[in-house]
């Protein structure tokens, strides 16, 4: 079982408000190209949304492919976020991801993804539609 | 300096030189008249000539954004184009939702400002504070659809957002709009013709630099809070996240405000087929928002079968249903779906659009339009074929789309044998979907609105047409508009949507934290008249006084036929008295004009000092 996120895709309506409050959170400006989740919107056709974020997947390639070991685990959560300071921003995670659930930052300074604000995920609180769930 | 919301930057372009600057936002004004609304209009009343021809290269063209705007304070993704109307002459301002604003904001500019005329057609590329005039051969003569994907492949940047006209724009049609995200239209008075005659093809942006507050760790909480009480949460806003607008439909209907067949009936024996629950059941595919909406009132609908199967588009909205349904006597979504989505490509303005084409098959049912003049067409009201070929034709100049496209009222001047007084419009302006002779108060709001017929400035209906007050009294109208007037002056200062009923202490809240400017009801209401008086000095330099703020003769002449309304029309005593009241409140005079006094009490003594002639 992955430890992340869940969305439930029917109801997203592409408001990009889990994206805002990712950045004011993470980065301390409203920014949603520095957002940990990112929402795709696909129109006029199929006319759907894609949700990518980090699914804290059980296997996390993207830890063994860091080569400076900068994806370090959370031992309260028992998931793994970028260490910052550490990351080089090679952009080995991000080949190594199966689920686009990381990417370099518009700086190109750091690997980005969804470190579930330490167990309070920010989406979660402010998603108008109920589309992001964490937890049973 | 403490961030406060704005990136501090304004981008100048001039077409004609080529020559591109930046320059430190004026922050002056920008406290004094806030964003959107209030300082596009205190930039343009500064650097328009006055009684220059809005199609000239003189005419100055400009896009802003508000301090809240690309915020998470919700509703605030609007961005506004600022011009004088192509169409009327005004001072005019058109807002637009979707995701357009916040980009710009985020590529780092408040505002943009375009001067002059491209020798070809040109687009502009705002990226991260980089801004290129581009070669726009490759969309020009393309759709807004089409023109948003090539400019992201030539970009590079598959997140850019555009604002584009259509070919309706590129003709320079009158009532042609600027489009972004698909759907989402800075549609009224003309802006697209404002961008063609500078062979402006587009501004696209794509930005990564954010917005960055003055209190994040007061801001985030707050807005959190405010998200669920006062946005998903406020009952006012239940009907918007379940329906959206078209709601509206059956609610006209039932007060016989609802255009029928070019306002000669307000109740329409098709509404059951433009309803919101026809919406719902026969095309709804999902709910769809504009960036930072947690109401997404838009529905993306498709048409499933048909004649029109495959059509799509985000909404249709509430003005789409009444002007280019049962105002053209469509009794099927299906239809308008059509409609709409030829109206968003061609960048057509469908209120105006649909205005014109009523206008069209009334004057072709009364024999004053042959088949010969209506492009071969059996223009009757409701015949789908003909109705779904209109904003084609109208883009591409066709025949008699080359007389609709400069809007109604010229059409109907050029066509004769009266055919301009069957015209609904204020200034040119054609008429939003309320009737005011089912609701007098927007009678008054049509006449005072400072780009001409309008419901996004005043909106009485809410209270007499849709509420308990008396739809055909007089009283408390004039205060009404006044209270509105000054409050979405305001709002369309930030720029909030129109949906998110946000209240002057609320705004005063966001606006704090925001920007780390103290802030309150008072002030933000003091600021509200500053900026609806500075609209009305500047339609008074263009030469707009009680002579312009009048409704067409049919209004009160020619009563409605059935429902509530029946025998219904707008008493002119009624009307004039109402006006009167109206220019007491501001303290203008009985002309209508903006005074010395006013003006000064206002914050404008330096407006005041520029405008002679003034009692
Ligand atoms: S970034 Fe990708 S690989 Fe790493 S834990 Fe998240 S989902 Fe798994
Ligand atoms: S906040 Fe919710 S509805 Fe809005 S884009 Fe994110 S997941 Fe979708």
């Amino acid at each position: 079982m992955s430890k992340g996120l869940k969305a439930d895709l029917g109801k997203c309506t592409g408001c990009q408000m889990c994206m805002l409050v990712c950045s004011g959170s993470h980065v301390g400006k409203f920014n949603p190209s520095e957002a940990r989740i990112n929402v795709e919107d696909v129109f006029p056709e199929p006319g759907e949304f894609k949700i990518n974020h980090c699914v804290h997947c059980d296997e996390h390639p993207c830890v063994e492919a860091c080569p400076v070991e900068a994806i370090k685990l959370n031992d309260k959560l028992g998931t793994y976020f970028v260490d910052r300071e550490t990351c080089t921003a090679c952009g080995a995670c991000v080949d190594a991801c199966p689920y686009n659930g990381c990417w370099i930052d518009p700086s190109g300074s750091y690997s980005i993804k969804c470190d579930l604000c330490d167990g309070d995920p920010q989406c979660v609180a402010v998603c108008p539609k109920g589309v992001l769930k964490w937890g049973d | 300096m403490a961030p406060d919301g704005y990136t501090g930057k304004v981008l100048r372009v001039d077409l004609s030189s080529e020559k591109i600057s930046t320059e430190p936002l004026n922050k002056e004004w920008a406290r004094q008249f806030i964003g959107g609304k209030g300082l596009g209009a205190r930039y343009l009343f500064e650097e328009l000539k006055p009684g220059i021809d809005p199609m000239s290269p003189e005419n100055v063209l400009s896009i802003w954004t508000g301090p809240l705007v690309g915020t998470l304070v919700p509703l605030t993704s609007r961005y506004v184009v600022v011009t004088k109307s192509p169409l009327t002459g005004t001072f005019l301002d058109s807002y637009a939702g979707g995701f357009f604003g916040p980009e710009m904001k985020y590529a780092g500019f408040d505002g943009v400002i375009i001067k002059g005329k491209a020798s070809k057609p040109v687009y502009l590329w705002l990226n991260d504070g980089k801004v290129e005039i581009r070669d726009a051969r490759n969309v020009w003569g393309k759709d807004t659809y089409r023109t948003e994907e090539v400019i992201r492949k030539e970009t590079g940047e598959k997140m850019a957002r555009v604002a584009s006209i259509g070919v309706a724009g590129e003709n320079l049609s009158l009532i042609s709009s600027v489009t972004n995200d698909l759907t989402r239209n800075a549609g009224r008075g003309g802006t697209g013709a404002a961008f063609g005659s500078k062979n402006l093809k587009a501004v696209a942006a794509r930005g990564t630099l954010g917005v960055e507050v003055n209190d994040m760790d007061s801001l985030l909480p707050m807005v959190k809070e405010m998200i669920k009480t006062d946005v998903v949460g406020n009952p006012d806003h239940a009907g918007m996240i379940t329906d959206g607008t078209p709601v509206l439909v059956e609610m006209s209907n039932d007060a016989g405000i609802l255009p029928t067949r070019n306002w000669h009936d307000g109740v329409f024996d098709g509404h059951e087929g433009i309803n919101s629950e026809s919406i719902k059941t026969r095309v709804l595919v999902r709910k769809r928002a504009c960036f930072d909406c947690a109401l997404a009132c838009g529905s993306w609908s498709k048409v499933k079968a048909g004649a029109f199967s495959g059509a799509a588009t985000e909404g249709p909205e509430y003005e789409t249903l009444g002007l280019c349904g049962s105002n053209c006597g469509i009794k099927n979504v299906e239809a308008v779906i059509r409609f709409v989505e030829d109206c968003d490509r061609h960048g057509l303005d469908s209120i105006s659009a649909g205005n014109a084409v009523a206008l069209a098959m009334d004057l072709y049912e009364k024999g004053i339009l042959s088949k010969g003049d209506v492009n071969g067409l059996d223009l009757r009201f409701g015949n789908e074929e003909a109705y779904a070929k209109m904003p084609g034709i109208i883009a591409e100049r066709k025949g008699i789309g080359d007389l609709l496209a400069e809007g109604a009222l010229r059409a109907g001047r050029k066509i004769g044998h009266g055919a301009d007084g069957m015209v609904m419009h204020v200034k040119g302006l054609e008429y939003p979907a309320y009737d005011p002779r089912g609701t007098i108060g927007m009678a008054l709001a049509y006449a005072t609105s400072d780009r001409g017929a309008c419901h996004l400035r005043a909106w009485p209906v809410a209270t007499d047409a849709y509420g308990s007050a008396d739809p055909w009294s007089t009283e408390g109208k004039a205060a009404t508009c006044v209270e509105d007037q000054t409050r979405t002056s305001v709002k369309w200062s930030f720029i909030f949507c129109d949906f998110y009923g946000v209240n002057f202490p609320n705004m005063a809240k966001y606006y704090s934290a925001a920007t780390g400017y103290p802030s309150s009801e008072e002030e933000l209401r003091k600021t509200g008249r500053r900026i609806w008086n500075l609209t009305r000095a500047f339609n008074f330099r263009e030469g707009f006084a009680r002579k312009d703020d009048t409704l067409p003769e049919r209004m009160m002449n020619e009563p409605l036929r059935s429902g509530k309304t029946a025998g219904k029309a707008v008493p002119k005593e009624s009307f004039e008295k109402m006006l009167s009241e109206y220019y007491a409140l501001w303290g203008w005079d009985e002309q209508g004009r903006p005074t010395k006094a006013a003006l000064t009490d206002a914050g404008l003594g330096d407006i005041a000092s520029k405008l002679p002639g003034l009692g």
